[in-house]
């Protein structure tokens, strides 16, 4: 195809567009032995993708105003021609996104990836994780219904519990002292403009952390050997490693369709899995729907509340384990990342697994 | 093996076929919804009634009201007699006013110039304003 030659070559001869295909793709190794929980990445950024578009789509549609939102939505599910699908994506897909994201950091900790020199991989994905909880929550208040009405009620009111400045807080968060058109305005801007804007930004720098510190190897196999960086920078390098381009990139591929079809099999089988009954009334902010709960995702988060007597204990709880999370790669330094060589590490991660699963199964039924 | 006599050239060109194929048939099939949900809305509001009371409409003057989506405009001409015809001049699409003074309806853009019932009177408007049909129900106005 000699056309196709002949833009590579206008283009290889400014922009030397060959070389940085041949760095970046076909000659850019990774590790034998990688494994399926390293496509992860790429399958979030198709997610993200797909939450910006549909996201784009129902602005087209959607009124930003409490006498106007609820039905703005319902306009979009029932009136325009496939408005149900969009939203139904963006919905289900925020959810999806948080799935993939929870396995994505359970995935990078138990194979310890954010080990030295990694931690500011670690440390912008977890801001990435934090984000994107923040776009979940700002988004669910938007289509103005009961639930989300009192879902944002009720998780506003959380940081109450910071003493001395905690009314302040809840005050500053909604924009008054109740949640109202105020709170709908700035969750609004922030969901569709602040925190997306953020989150390319922070996806920018944590691609360049992953690309320029080079992939970490699993640490798996009987040749395995832990690798210490030296004293100044080094990429690490994986020679007789598999190319990126197209060994990799199909691994990456085959993950993402496969996220997109249970994506699309909820959209079209289960889509009221993530929309319980509450999402289907507008809101009233005179009366708050019997056994109102959290997103499945802040249930841990909701119960811990309860379980504590005093809620400053609460969230103190919280912000203890998420600033222990946050700085892990600070705090577990040794270079042995081989999980069958750190039982201590494995029977912690377990057990916290289960702890967290199991106080969001209570905060559930509670 | 027999795959082996195929050269890699073939067996990519026609891997590319096949991907380029999926590809493309993946891709129309989430574009429609997309393209559906863009696309203007057909039919919404064409059979659409508006009423109006009466007493908005004076004798001798007018009273502007959106119809099927378009500035309109219903006149009482003479008593009794109402006339709606559509406020959006038929030259560059502003919006015509009413001049009771010179019973003439007038474009503030080009001053193209109708008559009650919509005919051009002067100006650059290359057609008359279209006109929708009117009855008196009791004490309202009603069009379409």
């Amino acid at each position: 195809m000699a056309w196709r030659k002949q833009i590579v070559d206008w283009l290889d001869l400014r922009l030397g567009i060959r070389d940085l295909l041949e760095q970046n793709l076909t000659k850019y190794l990774l590790p034998r032995n990688i494994n399926i929980w390293y496509t992860l990445g790429a399958v979030l950024i198709t997610l993200f993708v797909l939450q910006f578009v549909t996201g784009i789509l129902l602005l087209i549609y959607y009124v930003p105003d409490p006498a106007e939102a609820f039905l703005s939505v319902t306009r979009i599910m029932n009136e325009v021609p496939f408005g149900w699908l969009i939203r139904y994506l963006h919905v289900v897909g925020s959810n999806v996104i948080v799935i993939a994201l929870l396995l994505h950091m359970l995935s990078v900790l138990f194979m310890k990836s954010y080990y030295r020199p990694r931690e500011l991989t670690w440390l912008s994905g977890f801001l990435l994780f934090n984000l994107s909880l923040g776009l979940c929550l700002t988004g669910y208040l938007l289509p103005w219904s009961q639930l989300s009405f009192w879902a944002t009620t009720v998780a506003t009111d959380a940081a109450g519990a910071i003493p001395l400045i905690g009314d302040e807080v809840v005050r500053f968060l909604r924009g008054g002292p109740m949640v109202g058109d105020v709170t709908l305005g700035r969750f609004f801007a922030l969901h569709v403009m602040g925190m997306p804007l953020l989150l390319g930004l922070l996806v920018g720098l944590h691609l360049f952390c992953v690309r320029r510190a080079g992939v970490s190897r699993p640490p798996f196999g009987p040749d395995y050997e832990p690798w210490e960086p030296q004293g100044s920078f080094r990429h690490q390098e994986h020679p007789g490693g598999i190319p990126f381009f197209p060994h990799y990139t199909t691994k990456d591929t085959a993950v993402i369709f496969f996220f997109l079809a249970a994506l699309l099999g909820v959209v079209f089988f289960a889509p009221w899995l993530f929309l319980p009954p509450g999402a289907l009334e507008p809101a009233d902010p005179f009366v708050t729907p019997a056994h109102i709960k959290p997103e499945w995702y802040f249930l841990w988060a909701y119960q811990t509340l309860k379980i504590f007597p005093s809620k400053m204990l609460g969230l103190g709880v919280q912000a203890a384990l998420m600033t222990f999370l946050a700085l892990l790669p600070f705090i577990d330094r040794g270079p042995e990342r081989r999980p069958a060589r750190r039982p201590l590490f494995v029977a912690c991660y377990v057990l916290g697994v289960l702890l967290i699963a199991g106080i969001s199964v209570w905060g559930h039924y509670s | 093996m027999e795959n082996d006599r195929i050269p890699p050239e073939r067996r990519r060109f026609f891997l590319i076929i096949m991907l380029s194929g999926i590809g493309a048939v993946l891709a129309a099939a989430a574009s429609w919804p997309v393209w559906q949900y863009l696309a203007p809305r057909k039919g919404v509001g064409e059979k659409e009634k508006v009423t109006i009371p009466r007493d908005q409409v004076p004798l001798g003057g007018t009273h502007f009201f959106t119809f099927r989506g378009h500035p309109a405009v219903v006149l009482q001409e003479k008593a009794g007699v109402f006339i709606a015809l559509t406020a959006v001049c038929t030259h560059l699409g502003c919006i015509i006013k009413w001049l009771p003074e010179k019973g003439e309806f007038e474009c503030p853009c080009h001053a193209g110039s109708f008559s009650p019932t919509g005919t051009v009177l002067g100006g650059p408007p290359p057609k008359p304003l279209e006109s929708y049909p009117v009855s008196v129900q009791d004490d309202s106005i009603v069009i379409g």
